[in-house]
């Protein structure tokens, strides 16, 4: 109970501090390109993998059935739906929210985040809510990214063994998809990438002291953000079939 | 600086009887552990007061009380005129822009070049947006610890001595009123240690700030303290000049200054 009325209590030292004149506009950009740019590499590459490799999975059984024009349409469901969002929610997690809690623990324990709090300046605004706010825009980006990638890696699974334009593949899985698939699952990702955020920016800013405590910090903003994903998603399911279906 | 200088320059420094911190009995626990018993203190305006006594005995937390780091469970806790735990944040925020705190490590943010350290505060808190004037100052407060030439260096390429004197910049940036030492000369070699604690003095003088210093360095205690208090378990036992204290009859006391 102590550790939810904590949390409720830095969700509210975060909300106020948005609002709070003199947003720290250069930090929140510099958090935007570490966790954005810094991470397009291994989002990207991981989602085009994903898209080969469940093309490569699906294609010789829909074959089997006569039913290989599905696989694009399959494929664009299945990831921008569901696959998508987690998987790079959860590669988000391990990237992200570690490293922000071990950043945040390491100037707990070195009593930066003390020494920013008794000259009078506000740790919150400065590494707090430029950290959430940085990880909530920039997931949803990374994951659009991603399912752009997961698609064109489709379209190359499908050209390893047959020969299928890139026009007709695009079409077919664009054709496939309804509004009730995509804005959802953007939605959702907003959620995922605030919780990866506030995950790592709270184990790291309540850090123990010592340097034992930076690892745990950074273990626990991985395992915590992680079940928040995957719960989010499962409240997100509930409430998409709720509207829509 | 000589002994001689470093006596009379603490000759010269005028305490008057304004009293900038009071603490009566003050109390502070972490679960079962009783850190701060029973705290009295004054400190008046212009007085360097050293506390003395072993690890463990709270002595940090005393200090982290009046920056208003920790709240103390019981007690009275006055900075100039105002009680602390009664303060909202915003004015406790007021509070601290007169409060400076050298922290044992330096506590400088590592991933900020000296220049920005020195600037953090001023375009936070004082909310200076000329980058003159705040070139300036950084200019000026790292002259007066010696130290102009590492303005573009980062704190992982300074020594130890190096980050006490820009942590101690960065505080005096901000022209406290009060300043906190938290084992200023700790850690660094004898030489250094010396160095550190005839620029409190210098510090002192120049921005006519009253001090709170924890140390375990007798040097330290010797040079800087107009009084030094003694604390054994959660409780001031002994206050006095470093002259009457080291001829105390009382072996606890006596201990410190062999």
């Amino acid at each position: 109970m102590e550790i939810v009325g904590d949390q409720v209590l830095f969700t509210g030292r975060f909300a106020r501090n948005i609002f709070r004149g003199g947003f720290e506009w250069g930090e929140f950009i510099r958090q935007c390109f570490i966790v954005g740019y810094l991470s397009v590499g291994l989002v990207g590459i991981t989602g085009f993998i994903i898209g080969l490799v469940m093309t490569l999975q699906t294609q010789p059984t829909l074959k089997d059935f006569g039913a290989e024009s599905y696989v694009p349409g399959m494929v664009s469901i299945s990831i921008i739906r569901e696959i998508g969002p987690v998987i790079i929610a959860l590669i988000c997690a391990g990237k992200i929210a570690s490293s922000i809690g071990a950043e945040l623990g390491s100037m707990k324990v070195t009593e930066q985040i003390d020494a920013m709090e008794v000259s009078a300046a506000n740790p919150v605004q400065y590494l707090v809510v430029t950290r959430i706010l940085a990880c909530t825009i920039m997931v949803p980006l990374l994951t659009i990214m991603a399912d752009g990638l997961a698609m064109l890696g489709g379209w190359v699974g499908v050209n390893i063994q047959d020969h299928v334009s890139a026009t007709l593949f695009f079409k077919k899985s664009f054709k496939a998809l309804e509004f009730s698939d995509v804005v959802p699952s953007v939605i959702k990702t907003f959620f995922f990438g605030y919780a990866i955020g506030f995950v790592g920016c709270y184990k790291g800013y309540h850090s123990a002291r010592g340097t034992e405590s930076v690892g745990k910090a950074a273990n626990s903003a991985v395992v915590s953000a992680s079940l928040w994903i995957i719960l989010i998603d499962a409240i997100a399911v509930q409430i998409t079939n709720l509207i829509y279906y | 600086m000589d002994d001689t200088l470093v006596q009379d320059k603490k000759t010269e420094t005028t305490t008057d009887d304004e009293v900038v911190i009071r603490i009566e009995h003050l109390k502070k626990s972490f679960g079962d552990n009783e850190v701060l018993k029973d705290i009295n203190l004054e400190l008046h305006r212009g007085e360097n007061i050293v506390v003395l006594g072993r690890s463990g005995q709270g002595k940090s937390v005393t200090i982290q009380c009046i920056a208003g780091l920790l709240e103390p469970d019981e007690g009275v806790l006055e900075v100039l005129g105002k009680e602390v735990k009664a303060l909202s944040p915003d004015e406790l925020r007021e509070l601290r822009m007169k409060i400076g705190f050298l922290f044992q490590s330096g506590a400088l943010y590592d991933s900020m070049t000296v220049r920005e350290n020195l600037a953090f505060p001023l375009t936070r808190v004082l909310k200076i947006k000329d980058e003159a004037e705040i070139e300036k100052r950084v200019k000026e407060v790292l002259e007066s610890v010696g130290l102009e030439d590492a303005i573009d260096k980062l704190p992982s390429d300074l020594s130890g001595g190096m980050r006490k004197r820009v942590g101690l910049a960065r505080t005096l940036i901000l022209r406290p009123e009060i300043m906190l030492y938290d084992e200023p000369t700790t850690g660094l070699d004898p030489i250094t240690s010396r160095e550190i604690s005839e620029l409190i003095i210098k510090l002192q003088e120049k921005y006519e700030t009253s001090s709170i210093i924890i140390t375990h360095d007798m040097n330290c205690a010797r040079i800087v303290a107009d009084r030094i208090v003694v604390m054994n378990d959660g409780e001031y036992i002994a206050t006095g000049t470093y002259d009457e204290l080291a001829n105390s009859p009382d072996e606890l006391i006596n201990n410190f200054f062999k």
